[in-house]
């Protein structure tokens, strides 16, 4: 027996030895040191198709794309919510009073990966391109609909007529939040390919950035790029030198072998780990570190928030009585620490309260918030969340040490949200004519039953598959009869934009106000994105259902002014009261975003009291992260 | 009847299995509560930031259609895709992956699916049929109680256990093995393909511990119960060796039920091959077959749910076909 396990070890082992596991860990597995390559988890896990580099497609953006691979005319400073120029020489010019009209000049100096230089002749055929084939392409609607015509001017200088008004040039053909559709292709590529031009892969991509494709699995699993040596002439080479000679991004798999190649500094940045995930890696190796050293120890910063959205035009939800008894229910304070630990951000009005919207909207709306009166002279508000937070966390057993205190308090588990009140909920519930029913559970005014349906991710976003549970729990306490259900990703979607289907979800995609210019992520309120309850055509936007002509007035209204117009700011104000006023949508809290690092091989990177950019690596902003972070010396 | 007239029986039911076999695939996704067309102007929409006009929509919509094979009737649709399906094996492009077509990102992967499966699959069931047959015919022995413990151990452990278990203890605790693989690209050379062996064997040992203590019982069972017929009895009065009873009386009459269970899981792989994708970072259909699932992707759904048929029904007739050679008396039927 000895002697056949030494036959059948032999070989294995000798292939072992043979590989880099004993060799020095120094190399990554895909022959880089691994002291010059930072090594990032990818945002869309394994990719089906990573050959997909078309930029006027839709999966050339992850995987390192529109963060080292593409450049845009404006990038977004994630850390104040400002655009700069990056393609761009300065600021788009106006050149008309009906804005209609704008000149846009392109830093000269700038060449593509090949040494071919960037001109007004590549605008100029994106733009061509992608209005001629805007049927084929799926990642050009963004811009072939908002400008009406383009002409080139000279080498480094074009101009462009928007359909309509524009006030927000520089974030719609430049980025606003994560990155932006306007991605200039290559004309000396593309152009000899005529028609070819919709089905060619374009890979490896010719980029822009300072970085270029060094190689990608043809499984999806990863793809290395490389710092390029005239990186001072790329598309941001003027903003500094690139830290890292090569960025990995991998995909590590499940959750649970993710977990443990984090621990071992396989890799420096992951993205959505869990937080009971975090925890077990923090406690095993002290260099991994979350975004922030207290709690809610995660990134709260992302442009989008998780609410509850209610079908406004179905009955009983069609009353704002209702949707404010169902918000009333919410005991949001045991949701948050059964469903994410008590790691978040509670957000009161329906977009996330960070550094940059709290000074535009949540400190300007304070006293709003705390006067807030029902019809029955009751005050819904409760300021006091965050301080109810720490002191349940504390008696949870959480270390002072690890709990904010004074202003910090607020700045992490927000300026408040609404009170739990299953008493007040009822009473206002009995005013519509809703009472509970011999089994316990509110019924229909006729005495019928009334089952919620409530839709939310399934385990494609565990954080908000949680929060959906919990939040069935907290309204069966209180009375109301709640069909939780869990779907896929396509399901959660259809159901979202169908009304036919729809009732109460857990959604984000029509809470996204990132900074003062609020119009961006609620254009869509205009009453032709409003359909019959039962429709079963799929909206285009206006996800929350609003129907209220004067928000649809606002919105009209402000799409005349720019945004730095004070009338601008005060009429997302006003479109925000009205939402709150009428409970439209139950936001609850900041999507907490995970993004523990590993400090093994690089330190510097952005955190809550180094706050130099959003921390994500899919964001376009991520160029910030790679300019900031500094090399440990670890071989 | 005639060896002909078995196998062009055994042929007509292959294809009539295929046939119906694609034609409930044709169906199935379209009872899905997601509407792929929908969810994908859903995606646009947010990613224009409303910017899509009503009618802009209206004519993507229509484009979409067009382009998916989703235009006209249930029925119209149907005939189509048989057409496409049938006389050119084309299942379109990928929704959710466009205009990625089907067959490239299946073809793809394919190969890394079959490569591990079938190959740990064979092993499993060599393995566990010999360990079975030892522990069945000398099952008076204590030797041979061990061998069965072994079987008894390994099967009822889900295979998630299983794999995270090995996961933790050969590339956490004794990390030989990568915890996340990494496949060499480019032209393969004997360093690569080593490469790809070494990435491989993980999941394999896995995949074989998984298979192999349900093959130990089972042919530990058959193997008692054959070793007590009256050949096997015959056998050792006229001076048979044990070797020879073991192999040439118990085994070849024990194995057929097994290889009818090495057949059905052999075309039953694609089941085994998503939980091994996902917990080993290994490239295959099963992932694929996920996303398609939860994106409403039918195009994708057709394309690998009908080559799991078509390898379901594949397996089935080769062993039908092979089953004669191996059993005299459906031979002599």
């Amino acid at each position: 027996m000895a002697k056949l396990g030494r036959y059948l070890l032999a070989p294995i082992l000798g292939a072992l030895m043979g590989t880099s596991v004993f060799a020095q860990e120094t190399m990554t597995d895909v022959g880089t040191p691994r002291s010059e390559t930072l090594i990032v988890q990818t945002f869309d896990g394994k990719t089906a198709n990573p050959d997909a580099m078309n930029p006027f497609n839709l999966y050339a953006i992850w995987r390192g794309f529109r963060e080292l691979g593409w450049s845009f005319l404006w990038e977004m400073d994630t850390a104040t919510g400002k655009s700069y120029p990056e393609l761009a020489a300065g600021p788009v010019e106006v050149l008309n009073d009906a804005h209609t009209q704008f000149r846009i000049k392109l830093r000269p100096g700038v060449f593509w990966s090949d040494g071919v230089e960037l001109t007004a002749d590549d605008f100029i055929y994106t733009l061509d391109t992608a209005s001629k084939y805007k049927d084929k392409f799926n990642f050009v609607a963004g811009y072939v609909n908002y400008v009406k015509s383009w002409k080139k001017v000279d080498n480094y200088t074009f101009e462009v007529e928007t359909t309509n008004p524009a006030y927000d040039v520089q974030t719609v053909l430049g980025v606003y939040t994560w990155g932006s559709q306007f991605t200039p292709a290559p004309k000396h590529i593309f152009e000899k390919l005529g028609d070819g031009v919709v089905t060619f892969k374009n890979a490896p991509a010719v980029t822009l950035g300072p970085y270029k494709i060094k190689e990608f699995d043809p499984n999806g699993f990863w793809q290395l790029w490389e710092l390029r040596d005239d990186w001072q002439r790329s598309g941001w080479g003027n903003s500094g030198e690139p830290k890292a000679k090569y960025v990995l991004y991998k995909d590590f798999g499940a959750e649970e072998t993710r977990t443990l190649a984090f621990v071992q500094n396989q890799y420096d940045i992951d993205t959505f780990m869990s937080p009971d995930s975090i925890a077990a890696a923090k406690a095993r190796n002290p260099l991994i570190e979350s975004f922030s050293k207290t709690f809610p120890y995660h990134d709260m910063n992302d442009a989008c928030s998780y609410g509850i959205y209610i079908n406004q035009q179905k009955a009983p939800y069609d009353k704002a009585e209702v949707r404010w008894a169902l918000a009333l229910a919410v005991d949001l304070k045991t949701v948050g620490l059964s469903a994410v630990n008590g790691q978040f951000k509670a957000a009161a009005l329906p977009l996330s309260d960070t550094p940059i919207t709290n000074p535009v909207f949540y400190k300007p709306l304070d006293g709003f918030l705390q006067g807030l009166t029902l019809g029955d002279g009751y005050k819904p508000f409760d300021a006091g969340f965050g301080t109810q937070m720490v002191e349940a966390l504390k008696a949870q057993g959480t270390a002072a040490s690890e709990l904010p205190t004074g202003d910090a308090v607020n700045q992490g588990f927000g300026a408040g949200w609404w009170k739990f009140d299953p008493a007040e909920s009822e009473k206002l519930l009995a005013s519509v004519g809703i009472k509970k029913g011999a089994d316990g559970f509110y019924a229909m005014p006729d005495g019928s039953p009334w089952v919620i349906d409530l839709v939310f991710p399934s385990d494609w976003n565990k954080v908000m598959q949680r929060v959906g549970f919990s939040i069935a729990d907290s309204w069966k306490k209180a009375g109301f009869n709640v069909n939780a259900r869990q779907v896929d990703a396509g399901e959660h979607n259809t159901v979202g934009n169908t009304n036919s289907k729809f009732s109460l979800e857990l959604q984000w995609n029509n809470t996204c106000v990132y900074n003062a210019n609020w119009l961006n992520g609620w254009r869509s309120f205009n009453a032709g994105n409003v359909k019959p309850v039962d429709s079963a055509d799929a909206l285009s936007g206006n996800y929350l259902r609003v129907t209220d002509p004067a928000i649809f007035d606002l919105v009209a209204a402000s799409a005349k002014l720019p945004p730095e117009d004070p009338q601008f700011t005060e009429n997302g104000r006003s479109v925000v009261k009205k939402l709150v006023e009428g409970m439209q949508e139950i936001n609850l809290m900041n999507i907490p975003t995970t993004i523990p690092t590993n400090s093994a091989y690089w330190t510097n990177y952005p955190k809550q009291d180094n706050f130099y950019a959003a921390p994500y690596t899919w964001w376009s902003s991520f160029k910030k992260t790679i300019l900031n972070i500094k090399p440990t010396g670890k071989k | 009847m005639g060896a002909l007239q078995y196998v062009i029986k055994r042929l007509g039911l292959y294809l009539a299995v295929v046939l119906i076999g694609l034609s409930i695939t044709f169906l199935l996704p379209r009872f899905m509560p997601a509407n792929p067309i929908e969810a994908y102007i859903g995606q646009l929409q947010s990613r224009a930031n409303g910017t899509l006009t009503p009618e802009a929509i209206v004519s993507l919509r229509a484009n979409l259609e067009e382009l998916y094979g989703l235009k006209g009737d249930l029925f119209t649709q149907y005939l189509s895709y048989m057409k496409r399906v049938v006389l050119q094996f084309d299942f379109g492009p990928s929704f959710a992956f466009y205009p990625q077509p089907v067959n490239t990102m299946i073809l793809r992967a394919l190969p890394w699916t079959l490569g591990l499966l079938l190959v740990s699959t064979f092993i499993a069931w060599i393995l566990g049929n010999l360990v079975g047959l030892v522990a069945g015919y000398f099952h008076t022995k204590r030797a041979a109680s061990i061998l069965e413990l072994l079987g008894v151990l390994l099967y009822p452990i889900p295979y998630y256990i299983l794999a995270v278990s090995l996961i933790l203890l050969l590339a956490y605790v004794i990390p030989i093995f990568p915890l996340s693989p990494t496949f060499p690209v480019g032209q393969m050379t004997p360093a690569k393909f080593g490469m790809v062996i070494y990435n491989s064997l993980l999941p394999a040992l896995t995949l074989v511990l998984a298979g192999f203590g349900w093959n130990i019982l089972s042919m530990k069972a058959l193997a008692v119960a054959t070793t007590e017929e009256p050949y096997v009895t015959y056998a050792r009065l006229k001076g048979a060796s044990n070797w020879t009873r073991m192999i040439r009386y118990v085994f070849r009459n024990a194995m057929l039920p097994q290889v009818t269970a090495l057949a059905l899981s052999l075309g039953t792989v694609f089941n085994g091959a998503l939980l091994t994708e996902i917990l080993f970072s290994y490239p295959g259909v099963g992932l694929i077959m996920r996303t398609a699932a939860s994106s409403g992707d039918y195009n994708v759904l057709y394309g690998a749910i009908a080559i799991s048929i078509i390898a379901v029904a594949t397996a089935g007739l080769i062993i039908d076909l092979i089953y004669p050679l191996l059993d005299p008396r459906i031979r002599r039927q």
